[in-house]
């Protein structure tokens, strides 16, 4: 079809009469941004032969690529005769080097002897960007095979990009616009926790041979996982502001930060090689730098750091086992977020099940750009004791940044029975020692954990220590201050009782009494004369003490009349006469030391003191 | 029903009858059997709040805070339980509790002073009501003394010994008005309390020191307590984050 028609275009053109020759430049936009490409298009009809075009040139201006097509069109006259126009159309993509009113100049065309200058086209150049970035077009980078998706999960997109990432045009550097290395994220904006994938791209507008020496940076205030890296290079074709580039993806990176705030990150840096052999030249470039805003996340302190889409489950390698058989419990988190991370509930079994350190196994993967997996834990437990036992559910608490909420992922329960080893408890031996059971097969009762409640309580008010009462202190001090007070009375009556006539008398007559039994323990011996004189000193004694008067030496007239002057009855002084007579007859006369005799003088005269006193 | 009558005596502010004490004190153990740890401690803190604690509830309370995973206020029933009584399970649990505790006091005195000891192993009632029978006792024995003298010896000897014994009792007393006085003791309470160097908001972190840590209280200023640890590091902190035995 292609050669028919290029035969009927040589046939046309060669009856065809030659047209005039035209040439027109236009821009595709007239206002744009120091940062935006524009398309200049010149437009030659019927170039004659051997024509030159010369591109308009300006130091206002960067030419980034330059694209040449040619058309033909044919139109048959009145007479039959056929006209030719030939048409060539060169593209240039250019940019603005600084804002104003810049000036493209004239583009020439000469030949035949004559030039042809096309109409400078004036431009309003304002900083900055001022086009809205082109629609982005969704592509698959050659190189990372789709990655498999994670069980449990719907997959909700296709495409090799997270969900809601999609890649903006970067800019095209002003130098070095040939070759180039930019960095960029799927997302301006995340939450603690939450994974931003990192690109890394070289854009080039020649074949690369090598790329060698990246230096990554250092990526601090994250926690990054690789999710992909170039081994070959395979471009892509891309278009950025109308200039075709060939794209190479370097890099590909989870970061997950691990702090709130605006978190920099450092430019990317690599040796480019062009070409091939002799022709290759090798070109250090360095990227863009770039920064992340994270927000911490919602709820504030108390609440999980876990963050991502989760799930936990368990899995028990058996729920009947005997005493002494161990079991696996496999506890498994699997889903998307940065599983290493992830703060796993710890399996807290009942007393009587030992539970061993687990065992970490890891199958992390990457679908769609997030990085999730299965982290699974294997925990061998052993029960110590027969009986029934109830694994506890487990939950997970994690922040889905998706739906910007706090969920929950549990597990149920577990209940495992644990029945007597075979040979536990009731194996027998006849003739030869027991075998001793295998430690793990014991029954093991041991204390263990927390001490059972009370079931019986004493209700007792919590009340203020005895010695904190008001009362306290003087019902103890009051024995003591009691004491002392009747020590002192005790003296004081004493001191007065002394210092008094009576009571001298009182104690004068206390001696005599005192006397008188001294004289008992004479009337034992056999000094009969020192018996009586006692006799009569003690007597004399306590009726001088009774009348305060001396009565030694006194006549018997003069004694009767002193006691009776004292109130002494008749009865009484002629018991004093009569003892102080028998006195005398004791010292002298024989027949008195007798013992019967002595007694009848000590009977009388104490009966003569009482009487008297 | 019952859970209804707590609420109206604890809205009421009135005491509990044995019997609504007994039943809130079950259905508090049946709580802490169902797990609900937070409604067990509810009810044994009413019974205490309505003038039914004694060491049964406030071992049960402990517990069940150390059972929810609640350090500080578990440190603190229990230690407030063993104050009242001296009980294997009590210190056991109170053992436990202190095993969570995060903070280890490095270089802290083994022992505790001789009058905390004392307090600590007797009970402040027995030899308070001892030290007041002791003394009338001492008094009336000399009074018979005095007034008997066929029987002086006896009872003089009587009132030697019984003054030798409430000497040590008023020994005893002394010891727990000393510690109450003086060693004020409390227990942090919430997750991390900072530790600072000045009773201000504005003062440097010195450290901080975690639920469960028992400190003394030394001194008070404002919204701020000065607390002292077993080796002897000190610093202010918020009153509300040291709860007092």
């Amino acid at each position: 079809m292609a050669r028919i028609g290029s035969a009927l275009l040589v046939a046309l053109v060669a009856a065809s009469a030659q047209a005039e020759t035209e040439l027109y430049q236009t821009v595709d936009r007239t206002k744009v941004g120091t940062e935006d490409t524009f398309t200049l298009e010149i437009v030659v009809t019927d170039p004659p032969e051997g024509a030159e075009l010369q591109f308009p040139t300006s130091k206002d201006f960067e030419v980034l690529s330059q694209s040449r097509s040619t058309q033909a069109s044919f139109q048959i006259g009145a007479g039959g005769q056929t006209t030719i126009q030939r048409i060539n159309k060169h593209s240039v993509v250019m940019r603005a080097n600084h804002a104003g009113k810049l000036t493209i100049p004239g583009a020439q065309l000469k030949g035949a002897g004559k030039t042809l200058k096309a109409q400078p086209i004036t431009l309003d150049v304002v900083a900055g960007r001022l086009a809205p970035p082109p629609p982005p077009r969704r592509q698959t980078p050659p190189g990372f095979p789709n990655f498999p998706g994670f069980p449990g999960f719907p997959d909700d997109d296709d495409g090799f990009f997270p969900p809601g990432f999609r890649p903006q045009e970067p800019d095209i550097p002003r130098n070095d616009s040939d070759i180039f290395i930019r960095i960029s994220l799927d997302r301006d904006e995340v939450f603690v926790g939450e994974q931003a994938t990192l690109l890394v791209t070289v854009y080039s507008r020649f074949d690369l041979s090598n790329i060698d020496t990246v230096t990554m940076p250092k990526l601090d205030g994250f926690w990054s996982e690789d999710l992909a890296t170039a081994t070959r290079l395979e471009p892509t074709t891309k278009e950025i502001g109308g200039v075709p580039y060939r794209a190479y993806l370097l890099r590909q990176r989870a970061l997950f930060p691990v702090k709130s705030g605006t978190i920099a990150i450092e430019p990317v840096e690599a040796d480019i090689t062009t070409g091939f052999l002799v022709a290759g030249q090798r070109v250090h470039r360095k990227s863009n730098a770039l920064s992340l805003k994270v927000k911490p996340l919602p709820g504030g302190a108390g609440k999980t750091s876990n963050v991502g889409k989760l799930r936990l489950s368990t899995e028990v390698s058996q729920t009947h086992v005997a005493l002494g058989e161990p079991i696996t419990l496999r506890l498994v988190l699997e889903g998307r977020g940065n599983l290493r991370n992830i703060e796993l509930p710890k399996l807290s079994p009942p007393p009587g099940l030992k539970a061993y350190e687990p065992q970490i196994t890891d199958a992390f993967t990457v679908l769609k750009g997030q990085f999730g997996g299965k982290r699974v834990l294997e925990y061998i437990l052993l029960a110590q004791q027969t009986g029934t036992f109830t694994l506890p559910g487990l939950s997970l608490e994690s922040f889905d940044p998706e739906t910007k909420q706090y969920t929950s992922s549990s597990t149920d329960p577990i209940e495992l029975t644990v029945s007597p080893a075979a040979n536990g408890g009731t194996q027998l031996s006849v003739g030869t020692a027991p075998n001793p059971l295998d430690p793990n097969e014991k029954n093991q009762l041991t204390a263990a954990g927390l001490k059972p409640l009370r079931y019986a309580a004493n209700f007792t008010p919590m009340e203020p220590p005895l010695f904190s009462r008001a009362w306290f202190p003087p019902a103890v001090g009051a024995p003591f201050a009691l004491a002392v007070l009747f020590a002192l009375g005790g003296l004081t009556v004493s001191a007065l009782r002394r210092s008094s006539p009576e009571a001298d008398r009182a104690r004068q007559a206390k001696e005599a009494r005192a006397r008188l039994k001294a004289a008992r323990e004479l009337a034992l011996g056999g000094k009969v004369d020192a018996f009586y004189g006692e006799v009569e000193r003690a007597l004399l004694s306590f009726l001088e003490a009774r009348c305060g008067q001396p009565m030694a030496g006194l006549t018997r007239e003069a004694l009767v009349a002193a006691l009776a002057t004292h109130g002494a009855t008749d009865d009484t002084r002629a018991r004093v006469v009569a003892v102080l007579d028998r006195c005398d007859l004791g010292r002298f006369a024989p027949g008195m030391g007798e013992s019967a005799a002595k007694k009848q003088t000590l009977d009388d005269a104490a009966a003569a003191m009482e009487a008297f006193s | 029903m019952s859970l209804f009558l707590a609420l109206l005596l604890s809205q009421s502010g009135g005491y509990y009858t044995p019997q609504e004490a007994q039943q809130l004190f079950l259905k508090s153990n049946d709580a802490f059997h169902a797990k609900d740890y937070a409604a067990a401690c509810d009810g044994y803190r009413k019974l205490v709040e309505h003038g039914a604690g004694g060491p049964d509830v406030l071992y049960n309370l402990g517990t069940a805070h150390l059972a929810a995973g609640e350090l500080g206020p578990a440190v603190l029933e229990l230690e407030r339980a063993r104050r009242l009584q001296a009980a294997e399970d009590i210190d056991a649990n109170l053992a436990v509790a202190r095993t969570k505790v995060i903070d280890e006091v490095v270089g802290a005195t083994a022992q505790a002073p001789f009058f905390q000891r004392l307090a600590l192993a007797t009970r402040e009632r027995t030899l308070s009501l001892g030290l007041l029978a002791a003394t009338w006792l001492t008094l009336a024995c000399t009074l018979l003394a005095w007034r008997l003298p066929s029987r002086r010896g006896a009872f003089a000897a009587a009132a030697l010994v019984l003054l030798l014994v409430s000497g040590g009792l008023g020994l005893g007393v002394f010891a727990h008005a000393w510690v109450a006085q003086e060693l004020v003791e409390g227990v942090v309470q919430p997750a991390t309390a900072k530790v600072l160097d000045g009773p201000s908001e504005a003062a440097h972190v010195s450290f901080e020191v975690h639920a469960g840590l028992s400190v003394r209280v030394v001194e008070e200023s404002g919204n701020f307590v000065k607390i002292r640890l077993g080796n002897g590091l000190e610093g202010w902190t918020q009153k509300e984050g040291v709860a007092r035995l």
